[in-house]
């Protein structure tokens, strides 16, 4: 069985570095 | 102003090697050496990304991915086209002629 299509997207995620 | 697409159908795709990249949950996340940015590719973005390990034509991936989802081939080909200028707007993927 074929499975439900999406779009396919690309996400930039942001990662904030905490400095310690 | 120009619509043109920066990928066309015919055009052969590959990776960028060299960036780090992870399964979380079933969706592909990656580390980009290059820039520092980290991506989601989600589901389907991962399975682009698994097919264009090799150089592989646009309409192959486009294939490929209709004998595993419900989608028809326009729908298919226009979302992935678009997926696929995103990547290489981040310079993740290559284009014929790049390698």
């Amino acid at each position: 069985m074929k499975k439900h299509w999406q779009k396919p997207t690309l996400e930039v995620l942001e990662i904030t570095m905490t400095m310690a | 102003m120009s619509t043109k697409k920066m990928v066309s159908l015919k055009d052969k795709v590959q990776q960028v090697k060299g960036n780090l990249v992870s399964d979380m949950g079933g969706e592909k996340v990656m580390l980009s050496i290059e820039n520092g940015k980290y991506y989601n590719l989600g589901e389907i973005g991962g399975d682009i990304w698994e097919l264009i390990s090799e150089p592989i034509e646009i309409d192959q991936i486009v294939s490929k991915l209709m004998d595993h989802y419900e989608v028809t081939r326009e729908e298919c080909e226009t979302e992935v086209t678009s997926f696929l200028a995103q990547l290489k707007k981040e310079n993740l993927i290559q284009l014929k002629g790049d390698f």
